[in-house]
């Protein structure tokens, strides 16, 4: 059996027909996920099956992980920070119970970036977490083991989370399909929080159908999100293969504009995409080019930051080592509080937090945070002008492979020179579109993905128009190994 | 002479079945961390989700404070870190209270004093912290408990003005039935802000702070013991210092900390609550459903019903006596003798059982007929409260007890008429001793064998008025 | 550039401490946030524009019935806690 490239349709069939259990694949994605322990993918690995007979859903006795920031009760969950390093929940987020309840199987927990306020995968209190395409080279993050662990071929999908781009990024690098539906459609009850105005719950697969798959079964009103979408009754799946006849998508000129660009491999990824558009506008869709104002396209990267930063270091407070986490000795509560904080947190945490401290401090709260979430509302209100008109958003997912890791990467500093080809992804989460990554071509062995932004709400044509893209560009259910040089 | 300015920042938690923000027990409880969710634990990836009763008492309570309501419900973060606050903000309402710029009418000495209110909002009490000689202990089941908090404007003027308004505001929770506000399990509890100013002068005081004052009296001891202590500093030409003070057991003050930089809370819109619209049908429905508050009771009663300052205070003290007296006095033909049953009867039993006037026996609606008999002279005062002393005691409608007895006040001329005629024929030694010697002692000696006779079913002035004719009949006829 | 003294008085407030050469690389940070920020508040009428703290309105959000539901035993509220007494989670003795 060749489990590593099956996806969770095939999977499911070979269940049905008997000729693999439950069992077995888990032993299979078991041995697996210990055998490239190397990767760092996961936080912890699940040694014993146990198996879950449920109603008959098409993810019964399908293996799967889970990001390590996802409350698991009784199962350690760590956020990858050493300040959890011992935490075991008692209680179960909404997404892994509807998972368990529809008999999947658990396999392991993921690693992140540190409390996923990170975006290379290499700021996890186990360590860096390497791309399975290449040990040199990052795989992204924050959902960095989720993405990586579905790349190695370990288990056909795992649950993810994405603030700026923390499933979309990884899923560009790892060579896999990366969704996060609209803000709400997925309870956040048991997500820790990194920054709740933008966190999203999504998953990563290797094929399209299987997102939705996964999709349909996790989505839906959680009374203990209030958040949470009301059901759209929809099965993403039933829908997966409409017609996508007269769909008309646009890209921001400004970000995929060839010139503006020296690097060899960015001037590559723009032109396969070009190339790209071309073919899929014979396949029906309708693409034209879009003009935003560069002010605000330059705005993106800071407004994340200011904002996701604010509401990470509120979201955070909790973290004191006292009522759970790594409790340290002080003389006085203050300093109990202060050394589990110092030694719980690494440097590039305590950092985010002073910014966000200081964002929210009574005197720059005008010119910084709320000057961000008056930018955050006129580049949404920009992309739903146009939403108007178009059905989708489409652009690369990023200018190039994945980075090599090296020590400015892990440093995480905020970058002078970002550019907006690299962060242009934080849209979906300022404005809570459904978005998905999937991989658009292999550079020397190494995956570039294409990124689909929708209508809110429109999880369902976003998986549809995603699936035709697919077809047209003919990558799927690859894993790391297939084409590396 | 100094002027004093005192504002109050009154808490008060809010009666719920379950918690603001987590639907664990809202119930106070000496057993530790039993009601306690995942959400009052501050626990990785909880999410608040927030209770309707909650915002309805806050809203209702608002409104009847005379507040504005906002449009929609929205909660802010406070962000700090202290131990019995295990999230490391609490959810609060800085952008939009549930209430602004209302007042409350107080009666103060027999005049009329509006403390006039900032704001109200909603928010989330604290876990409970106990101190032990060398150690606390944190308890979470008060984390959560849905609060409001009430902040007046600095218009109080004296520790009697903040009681007074202290106490109204109680009667207001009680009242709108938003809160029990017992003090002993710091249900209600009080901050209070005090500064001096010279008479005349436009300058204000520096601001002393007082925490977490739980009794009334405390409140009280505390501002005349700031009042006296800062009048003394500035009697001497010195200053105040800006600071927080608590209060001791001996009534007296004690300074706490003195005022380093104001702390920065980091206020910013709760993420995680979308915001909730009120309609105007919502806010209308709600204002429907408050009741007339103590002040208006009392003033109504003295001027519909002609009640004294005393009767009217303690009737319109309680909200479900006076509730109970308005159903007797609104179905009664006579307020003055409802207000006497209700008064004396129906209070001093409720004294004297000591049970609260739900538990009391016998129904406003049985009073009011029983008053309007009396009223009617079917039965007489003395009557009725042996009626319904009898009623009370044997837990019967003291109507049926009645009928029952055939305590019916005979009323009808011709039997009382037939009924004397036999007295006086038993009774010829009597009769003679008026009409011989014109003795009108025997009146009374009459009515009282014809009491005794009806087993005091007689209506007493009837029976001498005919029991007068009677016997000058039977003194004409003689001659 | 931003002083370190304020940067370290921040991290105090946010409980906890930093080595000084992570303040030297979190005030390169600060300056290049401040720039960029000013870049923002440069947009044109941008104090018009209503700051935007959910991604959309969502209308069906409603407040939750007043009813008990799931909460933790007390084992469950302690499992984590490395000091109790008496079922309470003890800290050292805090005074204001």
């Amino acid at each position: 059996m060749d489990y590593k490239h099956k996806s969770i349709k095939e999977l499911k069939e070979m269940l049905d027909k008997n000729e693999v259990t439950s069992e077995e694949l888990f032993k299979e994605a078991n041995t697996l996920a210990h055998s490239t322990e190397e990767g760092n993918y996961f936080v912890t690995i699940i040694d014993k099956y146990r198996k879950r007979a449920k109603e008959d859903t098409l993810i019964n006795g399908i293996p799967y992980a889970l990001k390590d920031n996802f409350s698991t009760s009784g199962i350690l969950t760590t956020a990858s920070s050493n300040i959890l390093k011992d935490y075991v929940p008692v209680y179960d987020a909404t997404v892994y119970k509807r998972l368990k309840d529809a008999g999947a199987v658990l396999v392991g927990k993921t690693t992140l970036d540190e409390l996923a306020m990170g975006g290379t995968g290499t700021t996890a209190h186990t360590g860096i977490v390497f791309n399975p395409h290449d040990k040199k080279r990052l795989i992204g993050g924050s959902s960095a083991g989720s993405a990586a662990a579905v790349a190695a071929g370990i288990i056909p999908f795992a649950i993810g989370s994405d603030t700026g781009d923390s499933i979309r990024k990884p899923a560009s690098f790892g060579g896999v399909v990366g969704f996060k539906p609209t803000y709400g459609r997925i309870s956040r009850y048991g997500l820790f929080a990194f920054a709740s105005s933008l966190d999203h719950v999504g998953l990563f697969s290797r094929n399209v159908e299987d997102t939705a798959i996964v999709t349909d079964i996790i989505k839906g009103n959680d009374p203990k999100d209030m958040t949470s979408l009301k059901d759209d009754n929809l099965c993403y799946l039933e829908h997966i293969h409409d017609s996508i006849k007269g769909r008309k998508l646009f890209y921001i000129k400004e970000i995929v504009d060839e010139e503006i660009y020296q690097d060899e491999d960015i001037k590559k990824t723009i032109r396969t995409f070009k190339e790209l558009m071309e073919k899929l506008k014979k396949e029906g869709f309708l693409i034209e080019e879009a003009s935003i104002d560069e002010k605000l396209l330059k705005a993106i990267y800071p407004v994340y930051m200011t904002i996701s930063c604010a509401e990470a270091t509120s979201n955070n407070a909790n973290l004191t080592g006292i009522q759970f986490g790594s409790r340290k000795d002080g003389k006085d509560i203050n300093e109990v509080m202060f050394n589990a904080r110092t030694l719980g947190f690494s440097e590039l945490i305590k950092r985010r937090f002073v910014l966000g401290s200081y964002i929210l401090q009574k005197e720059n709260q005008e010119k910084l945070f709320l000057n961000s979430l008056r930018v955050r509302r006129l580049i949404v209100d920009k992309i739903n002008e146009l939403f108007k008109e178009f059905d989708g958003m489409i652009l690369p997912a990023s200018g190039s492979v994945a980075p090599l890791i090296t020590d400015d990467v892990k440093s995480e500093k905020l970058d002078p020179k970002a550019t907006v080809l690299e962060n242009h992804m934080a849209i979906a989460n300022f404005g809570g579109f459904p978005s998905i990554t999937l991989p658009m071509y292999y550079h020397n062995g190494l995956p570039v993905g294409v990124n689909l932004t929708g209508r809110v709400r429109e999880d369902s044509l976003v998986l549809n128009m995603a699936q035709k893209i697919e077809d047209v560009i003919g990558i799927k259910n690859k894993v790391a190994g297939d084409d590396d040089v | 002479m100094y002027k004093v300015v005192i504002g109050l920042e009154v808490h008060c938690e809010l009666e719920t079945k379950s918690k603001n923000f987590s639907s664990a027990p809202n119930l106070f409880t000496m057993t530790p961390n039993i009601n306690v969710a995942t959400v009052d634990l501050g626990l990785p990836g909880i999410l608040p989700v927030v209770n309707r009763e909650a915002c309805y008492k806050a809203l209702k309570t608002a409104m009847a404070l005379n507040c504005s309501n906002p449009s929609e419900i929205m909660f802010d973060r406070k962000n700090y870190f202290y131990p019995d606050l295990p999230k490391g903000y609490q959810i609060t309402q800085v952008t939009k209270p549930m209430g602004v710029n209302g007042y409350l009418d107080i009666l103060v000495n027999g005049k009329t004093k509006r403390v006039l209110i900032h704001q109200l909002h909603l928010e989330e009490d604290t876990a409970s912290l106990e101190h032990n000689s060398n150690f606390s202990l944190i308890d979470y089941n008060r984390s959560g408990i849905p609060l409001i908090e009430i902040v007046t404007e600095p218009c109080i003027e004296s520790a009697e003005e903040a009681v007074c308004f202290l106490e109204d505001l109680r009667d207001v929770f009680l009242f709108l039935d938003v809160s029990e506000a017992k003090s002993n399990y710091g249900q209600m509890r009080c901050d209070v802000n005090i500064s001096l100013m010279k008479e005349g002068s436009n300058e204000l005081g520096t601001k002393v702070e007082m925490k977490n004052i739980n009794a009334f009296n405390s409140v009280r001891d505390a501002i005349e013991y700031e009042i006296k202590r800062q009048s003394e500093i500035l009697d001497k030409g010195e200053k105040v210092v800006q600071e927080t003070r608590r209060i001791g057991e001996d009534g007296k003050t004690y300074s706490m900390r003195k005022k380093v930089d104001a702390v920065d809370y980091k206020y910013f819109v709760e993420p995680n609550i979308p915001k909730i619209p009120l309609s105007k049908e919502y806010l209308d429905s709600i204002r429907k459903e408050i009741p007339m508050l103590k002040l208006e009771r009392y003033k109504l009663y003295q001027e519909k019903y002609g009640l004294s300052e005393y009767d009217a205070g303690v009737l319109a003290k309680d909200k479900k006596i006076s509730d109970y007296f308005n159903i007797v006095v609104e179905n009664s033909n006579d307020s003055s003798i409802a207000l006497n049953f209700v008064t004396t009867s129906v209070l001093s039993t409720l004294n004297k059982l000591s049970i609260t006037i739900d538990e009391f026996p016998v129904k406003a609606l049985s009073i009011a007929k029983l008053t309007s008999l009396v009223h009617d002279k079917k039965i007489s005062l003395d009557h009725g409260k042996k009626i319904l002393y009898k009623a009370i005691k044997e837990e019967k409608d003291p109507i049926d007890l009645i009928k029952e007895d055939h305590l019916e006040q005979i009323n009808d001329e011709d039997k009382l008429l037939n009924i004397i005629k036999e007295v006086m024929d038993n009774n010829p030694e009597q009769v003679r001793q008026y009409v011989e010697d014109g003795n009108t002692f025997v009146y009374n000696y009459f009515v009282g064998q014809v009491m005794k006779t009806t087993k005091r079913q007689a209506n007493p002035n009837m029976s001498l008025e005919i029991i007068k004719k009677e016997l000058e009949r039977r003194k004409s006829d003689g001659k | 550039m931003i002083e370190k003294e304020k940067l370290k008085d921040y991290a105090a407030k946010l409980m906890f401490g930093m080595e000084e050469e992570e303040y030297t690389t979190l005030q390169k940070e600060f300056d290049v946030i401040l720039e960029q920020m000013e870049y923002i508040g440069k947009i044109p009428n941008i104090k018009d524009v209503e700051p935007m703290t959910f991604p959309f309105p969502l209308e069906e959000a409603h407040l939750r019935e007043d009813e008990i539901g799931d909460y933790l035993t007390v084992d469950e509220v302690l499992s984590n806690v490395k000091h109790q007494v008496r079922d309470q989670v003890k800290v050292p003795k805090v005074v204001e």
